[in-house]
């Protein structure tokens, strides 16, 4: 029986008025990684944004283990069910200061794991004495990948990643492919990862959900993409 | 020109008409200068004297009568201007910004001014309009003043700074803790006019009611404990009124499922 960390029901999204998508069902267990793609403009951000309840979705409902936000507590979902931004925003603070500030919110509440974070920024090819440089001064590829540690760090067991490699060279890509991978295989976590590259889905994910603008979308089989 | 009981110096219509002509100095240059303000500063000369004058009868009327619904009455209206005033200053908006002006300012005006004449002063009774309007009258200008910058700086920090509050919330953060650093700011902002008042009272600037009661030949020495107790409660409801409007603000862009509802916020209309 399959670990099922996040259940999508029904789920429709809308921006500005306008039904982007309708009724995707969609299960995600733990272990696995699920790829979004479509057409640019099909919702794919707005239905990132609506599972991590950023937004409220049009119709239908998300769950963690079984749970519904409310049950948990926003905060909690959050925690658990952590969105990647696809443009990477940084604090006006340094990149260590970045790393750490999540950590302090009342629903997280970890100590910062320094050795922890040493090794997941040089398995990104990032340095260590990048972290007491101002966040904002960094390129835009790094600037993503820290973006993606500081998610990390807060140990969610779902990542909803927009796009998580769209500012990387091949290598730093390979690279946080690979990191992204060992963690859902070894560590049990999910991800879903909205991506334009089909290939990436292909290589990446374990299925891939093709979505289409106001039609029912359904979670496929095994690398049905 | 005559001498009142008080010792002060009354002014008549024409002691008025001589200091009207401070203004034509001003026409003057504006004229010779070419900055085309001569009609502006008749306009404003006429509305200056027209709306002192009305106050000046109504308040004489509301004074005779002493009555507590009147007072209430006047205070109300005074209010209204107020948070119509406050909310006419902020360049960007939010449905509903104007009730939340006018609550604030009516809690944060009504509870200091009041807790002055009450319990400082101890005026009998409680509303006497010679003490309470023009009380009320100080809190709700330096309060108006307030109220705006703060609310302006909230919605500034919540437009412009959308992305990270919403990274605060993507990774766990309460709205409050995502907030934070934008109420801050906004509390902040709208502290600093009358902080900054504050530390210069007396050096730079003597306050326009010290100066009056100076003027009424009053002890400058009674004039100047008048005056720091009206500072400290312009400054009382300058804080209450900032922290209740940015909290009301708060209430409303943020909603309980801790996510920023940004597409309230629109920018004002050009007036």
């Amino acid at each position: 029986m399959p670990d099922v960390l996040l259940s999508i029901t029904g789920l429709a999204v809308a921006a500005g008025g306008v039904r982007l998508m309708e009724r995707l069902n969609l299960e995600v267990s733990a272990g696995e990684m699920v790829a979004l793609t479509g057409p640019s403009g099909c919702g794919k951000t707005s239905l990132l944004r609506a599972v991590a309840q950023l937004d409220d979705p049009a119709a239908g409902e998300v769950r963690f283990r079984g749970r519904l936000p409310h049950e948990l507590g926003w905060p909690q979902f959050r925690r658990h069910v952590v969105f990647v931004h696809q443009r990477p925003v940084m604090l006006d603070a340094t990149a260590g200061e970045n790393l750490r500030h999540p950590l302090r919110h009342r629903a997280v509440q970890i100590p910062f794991p320094a050795d922890h974070a040493a090794v997941l920024l040089r398995q990104v090819g990032l340095a260590t004495d990048l972290l007491g440089q101002p966040a904002r001064t960094l390129s835009i590829g790094q600037q993503q990948r820290v973006s993606l540690i500081r998610a990390l760090l807060v140990d969610p067991e779902v990542m909803l990643l927009d796009e998580p490699s769209s500012a990387l060279d091949d290598d730093s890509r390979q690279s946080v492919e690979t990191l992204l991978r060992e963690r859902c295989t070894h560590a049990g976590k999910a991800a879903v990862v909205v991506t334009h590259d089909r290939a990436q889905a292909r290589r990446l994910c374990d299925r891939h959900v093709d979505l289409k603008p106001h039609l029912t979308a359904a979670g496929g089989g095994p690398r049905d993409g | 020109m005559a001498d009142t009981p008080g010792g002060a110096i009354s002014l008549s219509f024409a002691d008025l008409a001589i200091a009207a002509a401070l203004i034509v100095v001003a026409a003057v240059i504006s004229l010779l200068m070419r900055l085309r303000l001569e009609r502006q500063l008749a306009l404003a000369t006429v509305r200056t004297v027209v709306q002192l004058l009305m106050v000046g009868y109504v308040l004489k009327w509301v004074f005779d009568i002493e009555h507590v619904l009147l007072v209430l009455g006047v205070a109300g209206l005074m209010i209204a201007a107020a948070g119509h005033a406050a909310v006419q200053r902020v360049t960007r908006t939010f449905p509903g910004v104007l009730w939340r002006a006018f609550a604030t300012l009516a809690f944060s005006g009504l509870i200091t001014t009041v807790t002055v004449t009450a319990a400082i002063i101890n005026v009998e009774p409680w509303y006497k309009p010679q003490y309470l309007i023009p009380l009320l009258g100080m809190v709700l200008g330096n309060g108006l003043t307030g109220v705006s910058l703060a609310l302006d700086t909230l919605l500034e920090r919540l437009t412009e700074r959308r992305d990270e509050i919403e990274l605060h919330l993507s990774l766990g953060a309460t709205r409050w803790e995502a907030a934070r650093d934008a109420l801050a700011d906004a509390v902040r902002r709208g502290m600093i006019p009358i902080i900054n008042t504050m530390m210069v009272v007396g050096i730079v600037s003597l306050p326009g009611m010290m100066t009056g009661q100076i003027l009424e030949g009053a002890d400058p020495a009674d004039a100047v404990r008048y005056q720091i107790m009206v500072m400290f409660m312009i400054t009382a409801g300058t804080s209450v009124g900032c922290i209740l409007a940015v909290l009301l603000a708060y209430r409303r862009l943020f909603t309980k499922h801790h996510q920023l509802n940004a597409a309230l916020i629109r920018r004002r209309a050009p007036q």
